[in-house]
C-alpha cells in the first residue's frame, strides 16, 4: 500500500498527515486523543505498539506524545500525537485502552507529564529514593548529575482482607541465579488471590543514556538492553537509524540477519523448553534444554566470535559474514540439534507427569490478553495471530515463508508447545535462509547523518515478542530520544493475570513459561 | 557381647555411611541426565563445609529455632537402634517397637516443622503448613505398610518381624510384596524425593522440607542436612531387610555376620538404585495431587492386609 492508501484506508480525510521516515504523523487535539486512539484500536483493529513522549520545549515549547499504532503487512507505522504546553497534565486514556496503562504511568515518572484520570496512579520503576520532583529524561536534566537521596513513603501494595488470607513477600533477590524482581502474594491457603510484581531494581537510565552517548556507542547500549536479546535489540534499533538515514541495506546483509536472529531465537527457545521442564523437577529435560542451547550458543561463537551476537550488527548491515565452510558447518550442526531435539521432545511428549503439570497451569484469558496487549508467544499460545515478522516485515523475512507457531490454550502447555514447534521454524528458516543466501557485499557504507527534526520506529521480533524502538532526532539530525518497548513491557502487566486462581508452587512454572526480561522491562 | 558390639557398631556406622548414600543417589540421579555429576563423597565435604561456616540466625529466633537441629539428629542417631542390620542378634526389646519409631519420626517432623514458622518467615510458614499436610497422611500409610508383618511375626519388635519374615515361602510373601508399594511411596514422601518435593530445587516457592530449613546456616544446618540423610539410610534399611529379609542370619558366627551385612549393603544399593531412577522419570506432581499418591499407597496396606486373611 502507498501511504495516500494507508491514510485513506484507516483515518478521517480531513486531516492533515505528515510523514516522517516510516511514521505517518497527525496532531490531534488533546481532548479529541481518547477518541482517536479508540477509533484507530477499536474500529480498525489496528495495534497500539508503544506510546512516548519527547521533551521539545527547547525547539518547539512543547512536550509531545506519540501514540504509535502497526499497520499489518506494512513497515510503515500511524502515529497520532498530542502537543503538551503551559501544563504538565495530558488525559489518560487507560480507562478506555488499558494497555496505555503503564506507558502513560512511565511518561509521568520519567517526564513529570501527569495522566488526568489514570486509575492508579503512582510512579513506576524508580522506587522510593528517587525525588518524586526530578524527572530523568527532561532535556534540562543532566544525565551524570546524582539527585539527593529521596525518603519518599515507600510503595503500597495492595491488601487483600479475608479470614486466612496471608502475604507472602518474594525477592527481590531469589535463590536461583535469576534478575531481580520482587513479588506480592496474597494467598489463601496454598490459591493465589492476588500478585502484585514490583520491578526495576535494574533500572539503568538507558534511554537517557541513549540521548548523550557517541553515535557508535548507542548501537551497544542497544545490544545490552537485555543480553539475551542482544541481536533483537540492536537490530531493531539499526533498522530505525537506518530509516532515518536512509541507509541502503544490501541483500546479503538482510539474509545474514534473519539467520543471526533465528539463531539467537533458537537458543533462548531451548534454554527456556529445558528450563520449563526443569521446574516441574523432571531432570532429564531439565538438563537437555540448556545442553542443547549451549551447542547453539557456540554455533554462534563459531560463526561471529560472540556467543551473544554481540558486535554483530552494524547500521547498514552486518560486519560478520557466513563463507561457504561455515555455512556448511552451521547446516550439519542443525541437522544434529534438530535431530537430539525431536529425541527430547518425543521424551517428554510420554511424559503423562510432566503433561499432567503443564496442562492448565497458568491460563491466560484472550480478553485479557488483549487488553494488556500482550505480544510474542505468550499471545501466539492464546491463538493471536502477533508475529512482527509477519506483520512488519523486516529484513529478508518477506522471501522465507515464515510460518506462525500457534496454540489456543494459553496455558503453560501452550506456550510450551509454541516454543517447541518455533524451535523447528527457526531451524527451516535458518536452512532456507542459507540456500537462498545471495552474494554480494554484507554492509553499505553509513554514514551517521541523520534526516533533522525525523520521527522513526524500528520494530523486530525477539523471541520474548516484538521490540519497538521510537527514535527522534532534532534540528542538528542528532539522536534526541530513543524510546525503548522490549516484549516484556506489555507481558509483564498481563502475568498476575495468568497467575490468580493457581497455587503457590505452580508460580515458578507459570513465570518461567513466560520468561519475561527484567532488565528489558526496568532499562 | 556380640549384641553390645553390633549396637555400638550400628550407632556408629549409620551415620557415618548415611551422606554416602545421598551421594550415590545424586550420582545415579546425574548420570540419567547424561551428567557426570559430582563424586559420591560430595556429601561429606559439603558437610565439613558447613561445619566450618558461620551462623546468621534471624533476630527473632526462640530456643525452639536454636535446639531443633540437636533434637533432629539426636533422635535421627536413635532411630537406627531398632531396626534391623544384619540379623536377630541385634534385637533390643525395650527399643524395637515399630509404633516407637514412626512416633521418633514423627517427634522429628514437629520440632522441623516448629522451627520452620518459629522465624516468622513466610517461606519457614508455607513450608510447615505443607509438611504437617503431608505428614498427617504419610504417617497412617507407614503405620499400614508395617501391619502385615507385624501380623505375621505376632510382634510389634522390627527385629522380630523381620526374621520371622525371612522364613516364610514366597506364596506367603505376596502381602508383605504388596505393603512394600505402600512403604515405598512412604519413604518417598517422608525423605523428601520427587514427586514430592525436589530435594535439588532453587525455587523458593516450591519446597516443602527446604522450605522449612531455609533460615539455617553453618553448622547447625550441616546437622539437619546430616540428620536427614540419616532418615534417609534408616528408610532404606528397614525397607530392605523388612520387606525383603533375606540374608538375614540367626547365628552370632562373624563370618555370618559378615556375609549379613554384606547382603544388606547390596540390598540397599539395588533400592537406592531404584529410587534415583523414579526421581528421574517423574515429574514432581501438583501439591494438592500428593494426598492421591498417599490414598494410592494406603490401598496398597488395606489390600495386602485383606489377602493375609484368605
Amino acid at each position: 500500500m502507498t501511504d495516500q492508501n494507508i491514510i485513506n484506508k484507516y483515518l478521517n480525510k480531513k486531516i492533515r498527515t505528515e510523514k516522517s521516515a516510516n511514521l505517518i504523523l497527525f496532531q490531534v487535539e488533546k481532548n479529541a486523543i481518547l477518541s482517536q486512539c479508540l477509533e484507530l484500536s477499536n474500529n480498525q483493529n489496528l495495534q497500539l505498539k508503544t506510546i512516548n513522549a519527547t521533551d521539545e520545549r527547547s525547539e518547539n515549547g512543547c512536550f509531545k506524545i506519540f501514540y504509535i499504532f502497526g499497520i499489518p503487512g506494512e513497515n510503515v507505522f500511524l502515529a497520532p500525537y498530542i502537543r503538551i504546553e503551559k501544563t504538565y497534565e495530558f488525559p489518560s486514556i487507560t480507562p478506555f485502552i488499558h494497555q496505555a496503562s503503564f506507558y502513560e504511568l512511565e511518561i509521568y515518572t520519567f517526564f513529570g507529564l501527569k495522566p488526568i484520570g489514570h486509575p492508579l496512579f503512582h510512579p513506576v520503576l524508580l522506587h522510593e529514593n528517587w525525588p518524586s520532583d526530578i524527572f530523568p529524561l527532561r532535556k534540562d536534566f543532566a544525565y551524570n548529575k546524582r539527585p539527593r537521596e529521596a525518603k519518599n513513603p515507600p510503595y503500597e501494595f495492595q491488601i487483600v482482607k479475608g479470614e486466612g488470607i496471608y502475604e507472602i513477600p518474594v525477592g527481590p533477590v531469589h535463590a536461583g541465579i535469576i534478575e531481580p524482581g520482587h513479588f506480592r502474594f496474597s494467598v489463601a491457603g496454598e490459591e493465589i488471590v492476588s500478585l502484585e510484581p514490583m520491578l526495576g531494581y535494574t533500572h539503568k537510565g538507558s534511554e537517557k543514556l541513549f540521548e548523550v552517548l557517541s553515535f557508535n556507542d548507542k548501537l551497544k547500549l542497544s545490544e545490552r538492553i537485555s543480553g539475551d536479546t542482544s541481536f533483537t535489540h540492536s537490530l531493531a534499533y539499526c533498522q530505525a537509524i537506518e530509516t532515518l538515514g536512509n541507509t541502503p541495506v544490501p541483500s546479503r546483509a538482510k539474509y545474514l540477519r534473519v539467520i543471526y536472529s533465528e539463531l539467537e531465537r533458537l537458543a533462548n527457545h531451548l534454554n527456556d523448553i529445558g528450563f520449563i521442564i526443569n521446574d516441574t523437577a523432571f531432570s532429564f529435560g531439565g538438563s537437555n534444554g540448556p545442553r542443547l542451547k549451549e551447542e547453539v550458543m557456540q554455533l554462534c561463537e563459531m560463526l561471529t566470535g560472540s556467543r551473544f551476537l554481540r558486535g554483530v550488527n552494524t547500521i547498514g548491515g552486518v560486519t560478520k559474514d557466513i563463507p561457504n565452510e561455515k555455512k556448511v558447518r552451521l547446516e550439519e550442526k542443525l541437522r544434529k540439534i534438530r535431530k537430539d531435539f525431536e529425541a527430547v521432545i518425543e521424551v517428554i511428549d510420554d511424559s503423562e507427569s510432566v503433561q499432567n503439570r503443564l496442562k492448565g497451569t497458568g491460563t491466560l484469558g484472550k480478553q485479557v490478553a488483549i487488553d494488556h496487549g500482550v505480544v510474542g508467544v505468550a499471545a501466539r499460545a492464546i491463538g493471536l495471530m502477533n508475529d512482527a515478522r509477519i506483520d512488519y516485515p523486516y529484513a529478508s523475512y518477506e522471501n522465507l515463508e515464515v510460518k506462525i507457531s500457534h496454540q489456543t490454550a494459553g496455558d503453560v502447555h501452550a506456550r510450551f508447545y509454541v516454543r517447541i514447534s518455533e524451535v523447528y521454524t527457526s531451524i527451516d528458516i535458518i536452512t532456507k535462509a542459507l540456500n537462498k543466501l545471495p552474494q554480494g557485499a554484507i554492509n553499505s557504507k553509513s554514514t551517521n547523518k541523520l534526516q533533522k527534526n525525523a520521527y522513526a520506529v524500528g520494530i523486530t521480533e525477539g523471541w520474548r515478542g516484538d521490540i519497538v524502538y521510537f527514535i527522534t532526532t532534532d534540528n542538528k539530525g542528532e539522536i534526541a530520544r530513543v524510546g525503548v518497548r522490549d516484549a516484556s513491557i506489555p507481558n509483564w502487566s498481563a502475568v498476575p493475570h495468568a497467575v490468580v486462581g493457581n497455587i503457590v508452587p505452580d508460580f515458578p512454572l507459570i513465570n518461567k513459561s513466560f520468561n519475561l526480561s527484567y532488565s528489558g522491562f526496568d532499562r | 557381647m556380640t549384641t553390645f558390639i553390633i549396637i555400638v557398631l550400628k550407632v556408629i556406622l549409620i551415620p557415618l555411611l548415611s551422606p554416602l548414600c545421598v551421594g550415590v543417589v545424586r550420582k545415579v540421579k546425574a548420570s540419567m541426565q547424561n551428567r557426570r555429576g559430582a563424586s559420591i563423597f560430595q556429601p561429606y565435604y559439603d558437610l565439613w563445609k558447613l561445619f566450618h561456616k558461620d551462623e546468621v540466625i534471624a533476630r527473632d529466633a526462640s530456643w525452639i529455632f536454636y535446639l531443633t537441629p540437636f533434637i533432629l539428629f539426636g533422635l535421627s542417631l536413635i532411630l537406627p537402634l531398632g531396626i534391623p542390620l544384619v540379623g536377630s542378634v541385634e534385637s533390643l526389646s525395650f527399643f524395637g517397637d515399630f509404633l516407637v519409631i514412626i512416633y521418633t519420626l514423627a517427634a522429628m517432623t514437629f520440632f522441623l516443622a516448629l522451627s520452620g514458622l518459629d522465624v516468622g518467615s513466610a517461606f519457614g510458614g508455607f513450608g510447615s503448613s505443607r509438611e504437617m499436610t503431608l505428614a498427617a497422611l504419610t504417617e497412617g500409610v507407614l503405620l499400614f505398610s508395617l501391619l502385615p508383618s507385624a501380623i505375621i511375626a505376632h510382634s510389634s519388635n522390627l527385629i522380630l518381624m523381620a526374621t520371622s519374615a525371612s522364613t516364610l515361602s514366597l506364596i506367603d510373601f505376596l502381602p508383605i510384596g504388596i505393603a512394600f508399594m505402600g512403604y515405598f511411596i512412604a519413604l518417598m514422601a517422608e525423605t523428601g524425593r520427587i514427586p514430592f518435593d525436589n530435594p535439588a530445587t532453587h525455587l523458593e516457592l516450591t519446597m516443602i522440607h527446604e522450605a522449612m530449613i531455609l533460615e539455617y546456616s553453618g553448622k547447625r544446618l550441616a546437622l539437619i542436612e546430616w540428620a536427614n540423610a540419616n532418615k534417609f539410610i534408616f528408610f532404606i534399611i528397614l525397607g530392605v531387610n523388612l520387606f525383603f529379609p533375606w540374608g538375614l542370619t540367626t547365628s552370632t558366627a562373624p563370618s555370618a555376620l559378615l556375609f549379613a551385612l554384606g547382603t544388606v549393603i547390596v540390598k540397599a544399593l539395588i533400592l537406592i538404585v531404584g529410587i534415583a531412577i523414579v526421581e528421574s522419570s517423574v515429574a514432581k506432581l501438583r501439591l494438592f495431587r500428593l494426598p492421591d499418591l498417599l490414598f494410592t499407597g494406603f490401598i496398597f496396606c488395606v489390600i495386602s492386609l485383606l489377602i493375609m486373611n484368605i
